[in-house]
């Protein structure tokens, strides 16, 4: 072998060897990508949503319900309220003070849930419906790229932060390369089972006055239970609405209202 | 007065028709009250001891941890002190378990069901092994860690058999959600409600589920050598926890599950001890008993009215059969009192003996019917907690059962007797009927 290949050789095995690192991102670019999912999703004023959930078990008929989406990102205020059908209209959820609760107005009565719970039953959470935290509540690593249909994505592995309650402690995100959005994210339990699978087909944005720039959001999510494989929901987020709420919108007594 | 109650034992003896369809009628009355009885004594037999061992103790000391107001865990923190304690000052106490509680869903290859679990430590828990009957698999192998009792319904409906692996999930305290794979060790026979929504892992398996302590358990289940000290006991444990400094929650008698709510809507966090008793536990299930009680009063109430109507009926047919004797008898001498003793004891006797007779069928019935091990519909299963039909004779109910009843028919035919003793000689022994 002349020099010359031998050179080339080493150049090429040098370039091998050094390309996934080269591909690797940093823990601080990991952090950076979180912070701009986070960012593009967050409006700093008021946001309401009008939503659409259809909600697939086995052995059951499938489960459709609307309803609207109303977040105060500020006061770190949510509440949704639930208008179709009309056996479920004037249900809802209202997060006060790290406090979730939820009113039937069947009974009239509110009851404290827990932040995790799954939201009227669907294999959606609160956290789903909030405003994003991922770089505020996970470390994340990387995991190298990953491709999703025509996409490239980042493959992260995140884990959560001491002392941060989440629902699933270990998240797989797929992070599409080219946007930032996330196209699918994989749920595990404490155990390292993995719960939950959700994919993210379509983006939209909404400029927001308030904040000055775009709002993103997921047009539609779809969640598939890892447990019982049977079951999914998917979640339709059919508008956005950025502008200002009723000042006395995140309170029990508006929702009381809404059921009279 | 012998000679009086031989009167009556012959009249009885004379008029056999009209005695044996009265004393008939008696002695059903009579057996019914018995099997009612006895069905009932066995319904709550059955439940206390299968209610006692599996979900509750005679007095419990439970509780709920809340790391938030929001979310309540049907935890008693740092258990062995608490279970010290009570050993060191209640006496009446037979033996003490710790189990474990938690909710959760269990998952097959096939479907998925809401289940509770009990974590329990079977080698300490002997009772377990004399309520449940292991249809396959082994008790003994719940000892092993990541196992899990079942019982035969859950099996069906989870398409599992003993071997097979299922996957527990629920959220922890702090709301993570946590999976747990265990494998079926056992499957149990049903035992009515308690099996439909329970299955039993090892302590230590629950633990892990729901991220618990070593000290951490679900409920202290005090069992004691007599039943009656309950009350009693629950009121010292009480004022023993509080006297300690734990915190206590107001007594409340129903299940612990049916507390989530109240205890969710209220804003304190930390430990709370609860202290209940088997009938607070179960009291979604004593309507059962109290139903039948009341369906065997209402019954022997209506039935008493048919026999009271029938013996006044009899006896006025009889004294007016006997109204020239009556005649007779006062003519030479017979005082109006015995006259009426007289006709009492007819009645007596023959309330005594159809009794007696009811009873003997009531008893050879619960008898034959607990041997033959008479299987249950599943609704009913559901609620005596069993699916064969238990039925206990208690000598004293029964015995109480021919008192009441014969007293009852001696009152009844207070009437007619007086009427008959008020009656003139010269009237009486000129009648013609």
């Amino acid at each position: 072998m002349s020099l010359k290949n031998l050179l080339s050789a080493a150049a090429v095995s040098v370039a091998l060897l050094s390309a996934p690192v080269a591909l690797a991102l940093e823990p601080a670019a990991m952090v950076q990508i979180l912070s701009v999912i986070d960012d593009r999703q967050r409006n700093g004023g008021d946001y309401k949503a009008h939503i659409y959930l259809e909600q697939k078990e086995k052995d059951k008929t499938d489960n459709v319900r609307e309803g609207f989406v109303y977040r105060r990102d500020a006061d770190d205020k949510l509440m949704i309220l639930f208008s179709k059908p009309k056996t479920e209209a004037g249900k809802g959820y209202l997060r006060l003070d790290k406090n979730l609760w939820s009113y039937d107005p069947n009974v009239g009565k509110w009851e404290r849930r827990t932040e995790r719970e799954r939201i009227a039953g669907t294999d959606s959470r609160r956290a789903d419906f909030d405003e994003s935290r991922l770089a505020e509540e996970f470390d994340p690593a990387y995991e190298g790229e990953a491709k999703l249909g025509k996409y490239t994505a980042h493959k992260l592995n995140l884990k959560v932060k001491p002392n941060i309650d989440v629902a699933y402690p270990v998240v797989k995100l797929w992070v599409d390369k080219d946007t930032n959005n996330i196209l699918k994210r994989e749920e595990y339990a404490l155990s390292g089972r993995l719960m939950r699978t959700a994919l993210y087909p379509r983006w939209k944005k909404v400029f927001s006055e308030s904040k000055g720039a775009d709002v993103w959001y997921p047009e539609e999510i779809r969640f598939y239970d890892e447990v019982e494989k049977a079951n999914s929901t998917i979640v339709l987020i059919k508008s956005v609405d950025l502008r200002s709420l009723e000042a006395n919108l995140f309170t029990k007594a508006w929702l009381e209202s809404k059921s009279r | 007065m012998f000679q009086l109650f031989l009167i009556a034992f012959r009249n009885l003896g004379t008029h056999r028709r009209r005695t044996l369809l009265l004393g008939g009628a008696i002695a059903g009355v009579t057996a019914l009250l018995v099997i009612l009885m006895g069905l009932s004594q066995g319904m709550e037999e059955t439940m206390l001891r299968s209610a006692t061992t599996l979900g509750t103790g005679h007095v419990n000391v439970a509780g709920f941890y809340k790391i938030t107001s929001g979310q309540a865990a049907p935890v008693v923190t740092a258990y062995p002190k608490i279970l010290e304690l009570v050993r060191k000052e209640v006496p009446e106490l037979d033996y003490a378990v710790q189990r474990g509680r938690g909710w959760a869903k269990l998952v097959s290859e096939k479907t998925s069901s809401q289940v509770g679990v009990g974590g329990i430590d079977v080698k300490d828990e002997p009772g377990f092994r004399q309520v449940l009957q292991v249809r396959s698999g082994s008790m003994d192998d719940l000892a092993q860690p990541n196992t899990v009792l079942i019982f035969e319904k859950q099996a069906k409906r989870l398409e599992v058999k003993v071997g097979d692996v299922v996957t527990i999930a629920a959220p922890t305290m702090r709301g993570t959600n946590n999976t747990v794979d265990v494998r079926v060790a056992a499957i149990a026979a049903d035992v009515g409600m308690m099996s439909d929504f329970n299955v039993y892992v090892p302590s230590q398996t629950l633990r892990s589920l729901y991220q618990l302590r070593e000290d951490s358990t679900g409920a202290i289940f005090l069992y004691l050598k007599d039943l009656k000290q309950m009350a009693q006991v629950q009121a010292r444990v009480r004022q023993l926890l509080t006297d300690a400094g734990y915190t206590l929650m107001d007594n409340d008698p129903r299940a612990f599950w049916f507390k989530f709510d109240v205890v969710n809507r209220e804003e304190w966090t930390g430990q709370k001890l609860d202290i209940t008793n088997w009938e607070d536990e179960m009291s979604f299930i004593t309507w059962t008993l109290k139903a039948l009680n009341g369906l065997t009063g209402i019954l022997t109430f209506v039935l008493l009215v048919i026999i009271g109507v029938g013996i006044m009926n009899t006896l006025w047919i009889a004294i007016r059969e006997r109204t020239r004797e009556i005649g007779t008898l006062r003519a030479i001498g017979m005082q109006r009192t015995r006259v009426m003793v007289m006709f009492l004891f007819e009645a007596m006797t023959l309330g005594a003996l159809g009794t007696l007779a009811g009873a003997i069928i009531g008893f050879v019935v619960c008898v034959a019917v607990d041997a033959a091990h008479v299987g249950v519909p599943e609704a009913a299963a559901m609620f005596i907690m069993s699916d064969r039909l238990h039925l206990v004779v208690n000598a004293g109910s029964v015995l109480g059962a021919m008192v009441f009843i014969t007293g009852c028919t001696t009152l009844i035919s207070l009437i007619p007797s007086f009427l008959a003793a008020r009656l003139k000689p010269v009237t009486a022994m000129h009648h013609i009927g």
